[in-house]
């Protein structure tokens, strides 16, 4: 025996995803969407992105090198990921220093200082989002519009229909439902088109990334709130951050419940609070602190929606 | 619409490349035979130090019940019963038989008349009615056949069912689930009518009225055998299964067949049925239709090897691993059984017993890469049992036993899909393996 | 509305509220007071505070509650206190205390990685309890100390540490309370408690190798190969050999060290012969 065999614990065969390959699964599906928002918006949109992405990755080699001092994690591409959401959620307009400052946040705060990946339990890119949302809300909300696009961004800025529809502005039954699908409507980098969204969507459950139970009750949420209070759903659906949201940001791996039945109730809340947000709230949009919220509850989903199992024991209670 | 268990399951590719023929290996020189290859009390050793046994001698009886004899492999003297190291590295006892070279040629050719005079597919359904079920038993019990699919339970056991347990169904389990192994299809394509007699004796043990003998998808060839070995029998049927591992896990096969979930804690009988091997039914026949004790069994060579070597061998137990021909890579990792579940074999010296199906040699050049955790759920989908491997492993790399307990660390069935379909390659099982123990 | 008027407002709600917390807290706490003997606090506070439960109570709190409702001292014995601990328990107490030997952990394996180098490589979770649910270490031993350290995790005194260059755990003496944490912990039942001795004198047989002795001493090259020389040598007669393995009685060993010289293979330590006998080449 001059052979050195290896001496390993069962099973011996893995599986050839790993987590580098599911981050580029969920990159390569969000694309459609990418192109779109540089179709509509131009080099600004592409500066956004640069920035978002690189100073995601940027932080996050920083701190797991000079802060935790561990080995860097960002071959994982996570961060990669979180900076491309990032600049999604954002107005291509943006100054650039305060897309910096909302990477900062997103990986620096809600990622890192939790303990990096797994460990968050808020979705990094929306905390950023949100941080900026509160501290500058008049440059987050101020879009530019989709239809001065392509490399002539000569400024023209406005509201999203949701917030027009919201004041008043506007009735939700006069804009033409191609507008919403193929994105020539106002709104930040990644939300204008759901065509691009939808067509990700499928990609990931194709390759087995993502279960349609949170996008699917997430919508179901929605819906359910909308008819109750009388209010177009398919407006409701295609408009705003919703789809975004609801496929891309609330699936995420972290920050979203491990059970078929948790996600379903976490999707379903999720659609439930965006909606009254939309309809009673003072903001127009409501889908990132939606999402932000269930995270909170995620844990608590975890604790007590078990999954189903291969034969349920009548508990005597052993939990001390 | 092809049935399957319903909870998890994973499909790693199957790399069933070996060759379906079956050949005999050549008896060893020297074979080692561990007192403990089942589940259950050690046997008890009746031969001493420089006795002389004939092969297919009854060397160690059964001590309890619950417990399997042992017989020679080989004819010759026995040279001591002493400490021997199983494939995995740890001490067992075991009787030693070293064979004089007359010895050897004369039980070569013994057992080489033997296998070229088995007809291969005929069913004999006679010999399951001439006898009653206690002849059968008792010649399973003196035969010291266990579950040769690896579990290793002593089959006298299983089959001694009681009327009032009202069993309804015998499952074969020939479905062999874990990648890269074939000997139970190898077996199935070369004998299905000795397997389809050792089932009709089975029945008879046990006093059941009918079997299923159920495969997976994958192997049309043994199911085609089987199928013509079965023309025309009422009380023995085929049942083909979706492909999905681990369909070959008692609790999983009983409700891919019967639609009915083992309670946790309980065994197959608690609904009505029982699970055997194809292999143990052949052992069965071996030793009901030919006197032949559980002295060999089919082992698949396979792996990481080239090509011609994938074979499936009759293997005399106590046979060294070692003596089985195939060439091991660099950086290799040999396994005693399958990669699911089958252990690591460092040590090659050590002997083949009842429970190996199989020695699958993988190359491996680099180690695991072990990320953290992104809680992806992908262990949790996986699961058969509908556990949360996530939990139990950082339960068991905390120490926190009672908690694991609490969250049904003991219904885990070890089948290795959740470290199977873990992205960040996270030793999943390995904690909750040691939860399992401390648990208990 | 002015905002003086806010402010003052505020303040006064504010205020008020505080004010009724505070009222509601102290009632709750006067009418749920439990009294309590006040020397379970001191005993308390002269314990080491963490909770090994060496001492066989649910942790120190329990252990201090017991002494102070027993009154006397007999039969407990915290090892993390030491002999001083518990004599100032005592003292508090009012009552003798009660003299225990202190014990120290030994690890009954000398497999360094120069003795009994590695054979395979190990590809799983590091953790000493997984290796030996799959089989044997890296080594090769069946017996001997896998070395990934489940032992220093448990120990809450700091008194364990991995050897880099022997890749074996080492006992801190000092720090060593005797709570045996440890010995429950090691898969392989490699650790004992056995009395600090006179003047730290200590001698123990490092190896659990059942192994006959050829087979033992082709694995490893520390390892107690059962040949009987130190039994011989002992003349206490401290020293008994069963399954080809050497074991030195504490309680007759009068740490001579005559075995440590004898020993052909430098399987027998001890605390006060610095460096151990070189084992022959095999």
């Amino acid at each position: 025996m001059n052979e050195k065999l290896i001496f390993s614990t069962t099973p011996h065969m893995h599986t050839a995803r790993t987590v580098r390959g599911s981050m580029l699964h969920v990159l390569l599906a969000l694309l459609p969407a990418v192109f779109c928002s540089l179709y509509f918006f131009g080099v600004p949109a592409l500066m956004v992105l640069c920035v978002s992405v690189a100073s995601c990755v940027a932080v996050e080699w920083f701190v797991t090198k000079y802060m935790l001092r561990r080995q860097a994690t960002i071959g994982d591409c996570s961060a990669v990921l979180t900076g491309v959401l990032l600049a999604l959620n954002l107005p291509s307009n943006l100054p650039l220093w305060m897309v910096a400052a909302g990477a900062i946040m997103a990986i620096g705060i809600a990622k890192m200082a939790f303990g990096g990946l797994g460990c968050n339990i808020f979705n990094p890119a929306l905390v950023g989002r949100v941080f900026l949302l509160i501290s500058f809300p008049v440059a987050m909300t101020s879009w530019p519009l989709p239809d001065a696009a392509f490399g002539s961004a000569d400024g023209m800025t406005g509201a999203t229909i949701l917030s027009m529809v919201k004041l008043g502005n506007m009735e939700p039954a006069s804009i033409p439902s191609s507008d919403m699908i193929w994105g020539s409507m106002g709104g930040s980098m990644g939300e204008v088109s759901a065509a691009a969204l939808l067509l990700g969507f499928v990609y990931l459950l194709v390759v087995r990334i993502i279960k349609w139970h949170i996008p699917v009750a997430i919508v179901a949420g929605l819906a359910l709130v909308d008819i109750l209070a009388g209010y177009p759903v398919v407006f409701d659906i295609f408009s705003g951050g919703l789809l975004l949201g609801a496929i891309f940001m609330a699936t995420d791996y972290a920050t979203s419940p491990m059970t078929g039945r948790g996600m379903l109730l976490y999707g379903l809340f999720i659609g439930i609070i965006t909606a009254s947000i939309r309809r009673w709230g003072a903001y127009p949009e409501g889908m990132s602190f939606a999402i932000l919220i269930m995270n909170g509850f995620t844990p608590l989903i975890n604790r007590y929606m078990h999954p189903r199992r291969f034969s349920p024991k009548q508990r005597k209670e052993v939990m001390a | 619409m092809r049935n399957t268990f319903k909870i998890g399951g994973i499909h790693p590719s199957a790399n069933k490349t070996a060759s379906r023929r079956l050949e005999l290996l050549p008896l060893p020189k020297k074979a080692y035979l561990p007192l403990s290859q089942h589940i259950g009390a050690p046997a008890t050793p009746i031969v001493a130090k420089g006795d002389k046994v004939v092969r297919g001698q009854l060397i160690a009886e059964n001590s309890s019940f619950v417990s399997a004899g042992l017989h020679a492999p080989i004819s010759g003297t026995v040279s001591g019963i002493e400490n021997v190291v199983l494939p995995w590295g740890k001490p067992s006892k075991a009787i030693v038989i070293t064979a004089s070279d007359d010895e050897h040629s004369a039980d070569t050719e013994a057992r080489e008349a033997y296998w070229r005079d088995m007809i291969p597919s005929v069913c004999d359904r006679t010999l399951s009615e001439r006898l009653s079920g206690d002849d059968i038993r008792s010649a399973i019990l003196r035969a010291g056949i266990v579950g040769l699919g690896g579990a290793t339970f002593p089959s006298h056991v299983k089959l001694a069912v009681k009327p009032e347990q009202k069993a309804e169904v015998l499952i074969i389990n020939g479905c062999e689930c874990e990648p890269y192994l074939m000997c139970d299809d190898a077996l199935m394509c070369t004998y299905p009518g000795r397997i389809a007699e050792g089932v009709e004796l089975m029945l008879k043990a046990a006093g059941i009225p009918k079997a299923v003998i159920a495969m997976e998808d994958n192997k049309p060839e043994a199911a085609a055998a089987i199928g013509e070995a079965l023309k025309g029998n009422t009380s023995v049927s085929l049942r083909i299964l979706k492909t999905k591992y681990p369909q070959g896990g008692e609790k999983q096969l009983v409700e891919a067949v019967t639609g009915r979930r083992i309670p946790s804690g309980k065994l197959p009988l608690s609904v009505g049925a029982v699970v055997n091997n194809v292999a143990t039914a052949f052992a069965v026949w071996q030793a009901v239709a030919t006197s032949q004790p559980l002295i060999e069994r089919v082992v698949t060579v396979t792996g990481d090897i080239p090509e011609t070597q994938r074979k499936n061998y009759v293997v005399a137990l106590g046979t060294p691993l070692a003596e089985l021909p195939f060439t091991l890579p660099a950086e290799a990792l040999a396994i005693a059984g399958g990669p699911m579940m089958g252990r690591s074999a460092v040590r090659l010296d050590a002997p083949v017993m009842k429970g190996t199906s199989g020695l699958t040699i993988l190359s491996r050049p680099s180690k695991r890469k072990v990320e953290a955790c992104m809680r992806c759920g992908a262990c949790v989908d996986a699961c058969p049992m509908g556990l949360e491997p996530y939990l139990l492993s950082t339960y068991g790399r905390l120490r926190m036993w009672s908690e694991a307990a609490g969250a049904d660390v003991l219904d885990c069935l070890e089948c290795g899909a959740c470290s199977y379909s873990c992205p960040a390659s996270r030793p999943l099982l390995d904690y909750i393996r040691v939860a399992k123990q401390r648990a208990k | 509305m002015s905002p003086t008027y806010i402010l003052l407002f505020t303040v006064a709600v504010m205020g008020c509220l505080g004010l009724i917390g505070a009222l509601v807290l102290y009632l709750t706490a006067k009418k749920f007071k439990v009294e309590e003997d006040p020397r379970i606090d001191t005993v308390e506070g002269l314990l080491p505070g963490a909770n090994c439960g060496a001492c066989g109570c649910k942790g120190c709190r329990d252990f201090a509650s017991e002494c102070v409702k027993r009154g006397k001292l007999d039969g407990l014995n915290c090892p993390g206190a030491g002999a001083d601990g518990m004599s100032r328990i005592a003292a508090v107490l009012g009552v003798a205390s009660v003299e225990t030997m202190r014990t120290v952990a030994v690890l009954k394996c000398n497999g360094s990685c120069a003795a009994r180098p590695a054979v395979y490589d190990y590809d799983g979770a590091r953790s000493c309890a997984v290796m030996d649910a799959v089989g044997c270490g890296t080594g090769g031993c069946s017996y001997g100390c896998l070395g990934c350290g489940d032992c220093v995790s448990v120990c809450r005194f700091g008194a364990l540490h991995i050897d880099e260059s022997t890749g074996l755990p080492v006992v801190d003496s000092d720090a060593c309370t005797g709570c045996g944490v440890c010995v429950g912990e090691c898969p392989r039942h490699l650790i004992e408690l056995r009395p600090a001795g006179r003047r730290d004198r200590r001698v123990w047989v490092a190896c659990s190798s059942r192994d006959k002795g050829a087979v033992a001493r082709k694995i490893c090259s520390a390892a107690c190969i059962g040949c009987g020389k130190c039994a011989k040598t002992c003349p206490f007669g401290a020293i008994d050999i069963a399954d080809n393995l050497s074991y030195i009685n504490p309680d007759t060993c009068k740490a001579c060290g005559k075995c440590v010289d004898v020993c052909p293979t430098g399987a027998i330590l001890s605390t006060f012969k610095v460096e151990p006998k070189q084992p022959a080449q095999v």
